[in-house]
């Protein structure tokens, strides 16, 4: 067998390892070792790396942003921010039809912000919206849905742990993705709260209005939120301004929603023992996953496979778009199973270099970053697509009484606005970059 | 037996991964005054960051996150598919998980021996880190310490898996 054939029979045996629920770290470590030998003859070489690779993988510096923000994103749980959120947009959006769930969707861009992960976006505001969802009277599959796609706003606005990753992997700039997936980010949100006011508009009766609020009242509220500005700012801001690194802004603002929390009387011994616990399975389970990655793709570049698949596709003069389009459609089916975080391990190593040599009409540094967002928005789209959507799992365990079936229906129009946003970005991929040319215009 | 061992396993992830918490608190804490620090380096009073805070970091985290790995373990936080877990027998479901855990014993033992020698291999060469000239061996041995709580919980969760394929209940640990 030759090295490029084993490296193609390397995937299907891949897959057939996780989808026998085998740990994804374990089956691209031991695919990764067993391939290596297989080229080799022998596993020393392996041997010899894994000495200096699991130390130099875990204390790389660029990777020690991804500890922090996933222990900011605890914090910020405990912050109280959730409710204040919730309770701000609400008073802007409540007396519009539909507009509980709207402002449900704001929060959840609004605590996007400060939390770079989606299900715990999903889960805080869900605590938070609920019940008030329940009391409007909204049905369980608005509710569900609403919730759920509103947490995928957790990664999609910045800080986000999965750009995080996929920046280090493509190598791209970490602070212009974040500038990048501003606008996708709130387009997302404005996407979401068209589909509420359509659907509550089809269906009316669903849902009741709040009073409307005086602009007195709306500014205070909106005063209240302060805290999720300012570590915004403050971290996305200071990194691209340059006053610090990427895991500089990631140790403020772990510190800033630390001190949120505390000062919002959220914070004891036992709360704090349980984000370092949780912040602990994550990161472990995130960093084997690089380990993993980083093994296989060792023996994917031995094999010479990426190479050699970019030179055949350039050489069989498929049109770019197509080859996009068929990329992307390939993330939004495996995301109906797979999880996002590993589907970008494994996935943007092999095909990012291949993408990169299409000519798309942009700048190497301009695609790598488009093509970025454009893959986090159709990994998100996987959180809150049937069967396996963590996103949807969660909202739905939060809400008793409605049927996992409900939810599924409920997520249906959100995943439908998705799509749209991606064909928009796609063709027009301005929209994307337009606030890094301006930005790096200054 | 099994329940002694059971709430040992427990203490110990526990304890590694709060350590390796107080670690990345630390970096948290270090690096806001080196920021701070550095915003005093214009006045010229003597202030400004601390040096070779990067190679802290640097060192911290990997130390850290080998000791959060048993508690990821013990867990069984690993990101995994479970789209067909209900279409699996139970019974081959429990045998491929006793494989896993295997597996991932012999990974555990195969990677802390090799930090070990790595460890040898950075003393022996007396390399030290770019900036704060901190001994790199050192940091091998601070993540040594998770290295091996890692292969301790795996060898447990081997027999977690045993106990789980006869039947019994996994204990609570009190």
């Amino acid at each position: 067998m030759s090295n490029i054939e084993l490296a193609l029979w390397s995937f299907p045996v891949l897959l057939l390892f996780v989808f026998l629920r085998m740990p994804i770290a374990l089956a691209m470590i031991g695919v990764g070792v067993g391939g290596t030998w297989l080229v080799i003859g022998n596993p020393m070489m392996t041997l010899n790396q894994i000495k200096t690779l699991t130390y130099g993988t875990f204390s790389n510096y660029s990777f020690s942003i991804i500890p922090l923000f996933l222990l900011m994103g605890q914090f910020a749980t405990l912050s109280g921010m959730s409710a204040a959120l919730f309770r701000a947009a609400e008073s802007f959006l409540g007396h519009r039809k539909g507009g509980v769930a709207m402002s449900a969707v704001g929060a959840c861009a609004g605590f996007g912000a400060i939390c770079g992960s989606s299900l715990a976006t999903a889960a805080t505001m869900g605590q938070v919206a609920l019940p008030e969802l329940r009391r409007y009277g909204y049905p369980g599959s608005l509710s569900t849905g609403a919730l759920a796609a509103g947490g995928t706003l957790g990664i999609l606005i910045p800080p986000s742990v999965i750009l995080v990753i996929y920046a280090i992997l493509a190598e791209q700039n970490i602070e212009k993705l974040f500038v990048a997936a501003l606008i996708p980010g709130i387009l997302a949100a404005i996407g979401y709260m068209i589909a509420i006011s359509v659907w509550v508009r089809v269906s009316p009766n669903s849902a009741a209005v709040r009073d409307r609020q005086p602009w007195s009242e709306r500014l205070v509220a909106l005063g209240k939120v302060w805290p999720v500005l300012t570590i915004f700012i403050v971290v996305v801001g200071g990194i691209y301004a340059g006053i610090f690194t990427p895991t500089e802004a990631a140790a403020v603002g772990a510190a800033g929603t630390g001190i949120a929390a505390l000062a919002a009387g959220e914070m004891n011994w036992s709360r704090l023992k349980q984000s370092v616990l949780s912040t602990a399975s994550a990161t472990g389970m995130i960093f084997l996953i690089i380990l993993g990655a980083g093994i296989y793709n060792n023996f994917l570049s031995l094999t010479q496979l990426p190479q050699t698949a970019s030179v055949w596709i350039g050489d069989q003069g498929f049109s770019p778009w197509l080859i996009l389009t068929v990329v992307l459609i390939m993330y939004l089916l495996f995301g109906c199973v797979m999880d996002s975080l590993s589907m970008i391990l494994l996935t943007v190593p092999i095909i990012f270099p291949i993408m990169s040599v299409l000519d798309f009409g942009m700048s190497a540094n301009d695609f790598g970053l488009w093509f970025g967002i454009l893959v986090l928005i159709v990994v998100e789209v996987g959180l809150i697509t049937p069967p396996v959507g963590m996103n949807l799992f969660i909202i739905n365990s939060m809400a008793k009484d409605t049927p996992i079936g409900q939810t599924y229906k409920g997520a249906l129009p959100f995943v439908l606005t998705d799509m749209i946003r991606v064909v928009i970005l796609a063709s027009f991929p301005a929209i994307t970059l337009w606030l890094v040319w301006v930005i790096d215009a200054l | 037996m099994y329940s002694r061992l059971n709430r040992f396993a427990e203490i110990l992830a526990t304890l590694l991964a709060l350590a390796g918490g107080a670690v990345l608190l630390g970096i948290i804490v270090l690096t806001c005054v080196s920021i701070i620090g550095r915003a005093f380096v214009p006045l010229n009073i003597g202030l400004g960051p601390i040096r070779g805070i990067y190679d802290m970091t640097e060192i911290g985290m990997a130390a850290a996150i080998f000791a959060f790995l048993p508690w990821t373990h013990l867990r069984e936080a690993h990101a995994r598919v479970d789209l067909f877990q209900q279409v699996m027998p139970g019974a081959m479901d429990r045998l491929l998980d006793l494989l896993f855990n295997i597996g991932m014993f012999a990974i555990a033992v195969v990677g802390t021996h090799r930090l070990y020698l790595g460890m040898l291999d950075k003393h022996s060469y007396n390399e030290t880190t770019l900036i704060a000239q901190i001994p790199v061996w050192q940091g091998y041995a601070a993540s040594l310490v998770g290295g091996i709580g890692f292969v301790l919980i795996a060898a447990f969760c081997i027999l977690r898996s045993v106990r789980r394929m006869a039947g019994w209940p996994d204990e609570v640990p009190t």
